[in-house]
């Protein structure tokens, strides 16, 4: 049984080809041009696509601090399924502890991303899912998950707290 | 505060538990749980209530200023598919 569950969602549709929306997924060079917005810029990107292989995505903020985002690729549907685990990492994309980052142990140290690639015809819907795999707070997010069924169980924890 | 930071408290995360647990519940019925006062459940019910808000919302804007990032790419790809194209044919 998978500890992963249902955290955060998000989706988007694209006026273009599903092909063209993979391709700006799993190229460094395209990745590099939207990975970090804004302010940000992505100074490097390595990709090993293959069901295991490792990926490292790098964004430099505005004062030069880099934030890398290492992971591995679980399952690799071309053109329809990328599913990876991520985490802060090294240059080497090995994980580095939340709390070295500077965040709160707590927070989590692995988290899953499944993105979804549709083809709608001429355009295309993305939908990014993101999940969490952290004992503690899972085991409250899966009780909350069970009742609620696929809604985002953060989303409906917020509501039910709306008392 | 962090949503991982409001839930490493007990108390907060007892709350999420119940809650989990019973489904929707007002916050009388909260208050009764507990032997803090109910202003004390209170005080965790909203920064339970911020954090989550917080937690999706940051995460919606991050990741909708990078699709916003990513639609330009596309459609930069989809001009040079284009011009490719128009060479191709020449």
């Amino acid at each position: 049984v998978s500890k992963a569950k249902h955290e955060f969602k998000i989706e988007r549709i694209f006026d273009a080809p599903r092909q063209l929306v993979w391709n700006a997924w799993t190229t460094p060079e395209l990745v590099m041009q939207w990975w970090g917005p804004d302010y940000f810029t992505s100074p490097s990107c390595k990709i090993d696509l293959q069901e295991g292989g490792r990926f490292v995505f790098c964004m430099r903020g505005p004062d030069g601090t880099d934030f890398l985002n290492g992971g591995i690729y679980r399952e690799i549907v071309p053109i329809e399924k990328l599913v990876s685990s991520i985490w802060f990492s090294n240059e080497q994309g090995d994980l580095i502890e939340p709390a070295d980052y500077g965040f709160d142990p707590i927070f989590p140290k692995e988290q899953h991303q499944k993105v979804i690639f549709e083809d709608l015809g001429d355009s295309s819907r993305l939908t990014i899912d993101y999940f969490v795999e952290s004992e503690e707070i899972l085991e409250i997010l899966r009780k909350v998950q069970m009742r609620e069924g696929w809604e985002t169980s953060l989303n409906k924890l917020a509501r039910s707290l709306t008392v | 505060m962090d949503v991982f930071e409001a839930l490493a408290a007990p108390t907060r995360r007892e709350i999420v538990e119940i809650l989990a647990s019973t489904g929707k519940l007002s916050a009388s019925d909260i208050y009764q749980r507990f032997d803090a006062s109910p202003p004390a459940i209170s005080q965790h019910l909203k920064i339970l209530r911020e954090s989550i808000d917080e937690w999706t919302q940051k995460m919606t804007r991050i990741w909708n200023k990078r699709l916003d990032a990513l639609e330009k790419v596309l459609q930069a790809e989809k001009e040079k598919l284009r011009s490719n194209t128009k060479k191709g044919r020449k």
